[in-house]
């Protein structure tokens, strides 16, 4: 068994070596086309942790006063306002939000930058009610009905100020998508392509094989791993990529752009068996139907 | 060992045009049997080698070859059944960047044969053929003659039970070609089937053997101890 698989590996470095610049053409192109994939998942995930748990559920936040800019709402108040929210024909879900709740929430929200969490205690952040509203539209009804309400600090429509940031970021994580599906494409008829050139240059000593009864797979193997060592290569090289280059944009935007969350080098790490299983997926894929009419018996 | 039972083949050209390699031949080879197939070319010769390792099929008729029936074998059965043929080129068919010892040993390399099987079956071989003082040397340095002692020695190494040679003589001079022919009868001699396919009417007719000449396609003679032509 040993010797077996050290015939097919030996075979199939070979087979790169003999063929550098195509390999590295192969090398580059799952790599492009796998970094950006993997920047647009990253980026699925980013849009994900901003929006947060309450993704579609929130559209208005209604933060109650702490004392702070008006005098602190009385039980009774908050009662009485939950009640009223609740009663609301315009009003589909009302959920409470203690100040503990919030804090909690910010620091998962910001647990990449500590910095920021640092300067937040429990008592920093307002009370709220997180309203869901039937029609979306409606927020101004809503707004003009609650502001003066006593008790209420503010309110704010968070659906609106989410939607646009998140239909931009949406065009962009689709057009990545759509690229990256195209490279993948092109990467998947480059490795066919060389490995159709490997089997060729290989043609007589795969004659050779036929007639004193190799099996098939022991002849189709060294190709099939030449192409799936490239795609994992070409995998580990976009996955260096984002590796490093994410960090780094996360912790500028971070700088730029204040109270939105961002991904950090845990998500990137955690793309890893998406990178991979779809580099060595499209590489032996593309291997194997490119040699299925070359080689057989 | 062989047994063609009504065996036809043919081969399309373009639309319309058809070549019929094989009519309707029946044959019998026996175990240990040495056997000539000899014929023009186009007469069928090739076809019928290729038809014996299953890389055509027949169109008609019926097809064993040591003990397995080719119209039903199994396609991933295949390379079990070319494991018990030895094939020999008229071109050697060498690979040129592996050395005599390592074209040999690639035989057993890539059935899956253990180094200790290669370390002990190849310098066997090897001296069989008489060329264990060569082992290291690359094909480009042998001679013809001794560059088809290699390809035996290697269609030899793993003991298959047939012995298949396209012209083995084909590109080698008079005399080289005696020295090969003595190979092939030793090597049939250790119980092994040779069908051995060729022009060469000297060595048909010096050693005597059983002599199958095909014409168009059609067996038109099989003499047990035959020669070359009748006029010959």
């Amino acid at each position: 068994m040993p010797a077996r698989w050290r015939y097919i590996l030996a075979e199939a470095l070979v087979g790169l070596r003999r063929n550098l610049l195509m390999t590295l053409a192969v090398i580059l192109s799952v790599a492009v086309s796998l970094t950006l994939l993997g920047a647009s998942l990253l980026l699925r995930d980013q849009v994900q942790l901003a929006t947060g748990q309450f993704e579609d559920q929130i559209q208005v936040s209604i933060f109650l006063c702490d004392g702070r800019l008006c005098p602190e709402i009385t039980p009774e108040q908050r009662a009485n306002l939950q009640g009223e929210l609740e009663g609301d024909p315009l009003v589909e879900l009302v959920i409470f939000e203690s100040k503990q709740e919030a804090y909690e929430n910010f620091k998962e929200a910001f647990k990449n930058d500590p910095e920021l969490v640092a300067t937040v205690t429990p008592d920093t952040l307002p009370a709220s009610f997180r309203v869901k509203l039937i029609n979306p539209e409606e927020y101004s009804i809503i707004k003009a009905r609650f502001e003066a309400w006593p008790g209420v600090e503010s309110i704010v429509d968070q659906g609106e100020v989410l939607e646009e940031i998140f239909s931009i970021i949406n065009v962009f994580q689709q057009g990545a998508i759509i690229v990256a599906v195209i490279q993948l494409i092109a990467a998947s008829v480059l490795i066919a392509n060389t490995i159709r050139v490997a089997a060729f240059a290989r043609r007589e000593q795969t004659s050779i094989m036929k007639l004193v009864g190799a099996s098939n797979w022991y002849i189709r193997l060294p190709f099939v791993l030449e192409g799936v060592i490239a795609g994992t290569i070409g995998a580990a090289v976009s996955w260096v990529l984002l590796l490093v280059a994410i960090p780094r944009v996360t912790s500028r935007l971070t700088d730029e752009i204040p109270f939105t969350p961002f991904i950090g080098l845990e998500e990137v790490i955690f793309i890893a068996p998406w990178l991979f299983g779809a580099g060595i997926l499209i590489a032996a894929t593309s291997s194997i139907v490119s040699l299925r009419r070359f080689l057989d018996v | 060992m062989i047994t063609l039972r009504n065996v036809s083949k043919t081969y399309k050209r373009g639309e319309k045009g058809e070549v019929e390699a094989l009519k309707d031949v029946s044959l019998e080879v026996g175990k240990g049997e040495f056997v000539f197939i000899v014929g023009p070319s186009g007469s069928g010769k090739s076809t019928m080698m290729k038809l014996l390792t299953r890389e055509e099929r027949p169109d008609a008729g019926e097809l064993f070859v040591a003990g397995k029936n080719l119209s039903t074998l199994k396609p991933w059965k295949v390379p079990l059944l070319r494991r018990q043929i030895g094939y020999v080129f008229q071109d050697f068919k060498l690979l040129p960047n592996k050395t005599v010892a390592e074209n040999v040993a690639f035989a057993l390399e890539v059935i899956g044969k253990s180094r200790h099987v290669m370390q002990k079956r190849v310098p066997e071989v090897l001296e069989l053929v008489g060329l264990e003082e060569k082992s290291d040397a690359l094909p480009h340095e042998l001679s013809g003659g001794q560059q088809q002692r290699v390809s035996i020695a290697r269609a030899f190494v793993n003991a298959p039970r047939i012995l298949l040679c396209d012209e083995p003589t084909g590109n080698l001079d008079p005399q080289t070609s005696v020295g090969i022919m003595k190979l092939l009868d030793r090597i049939n001699r250790t119980g092994a089937t040779v069908v051995m396919a060729t022009h060469d009417q000297h060595i048909v007719d010096s050693m005597r053997r059983r002599v199958v000449e095909l014409e168009h396609g059609v067996v038109v003679r099989d003499q047990s101890r035959g020669v070359y032509g009748y006029a010959g």
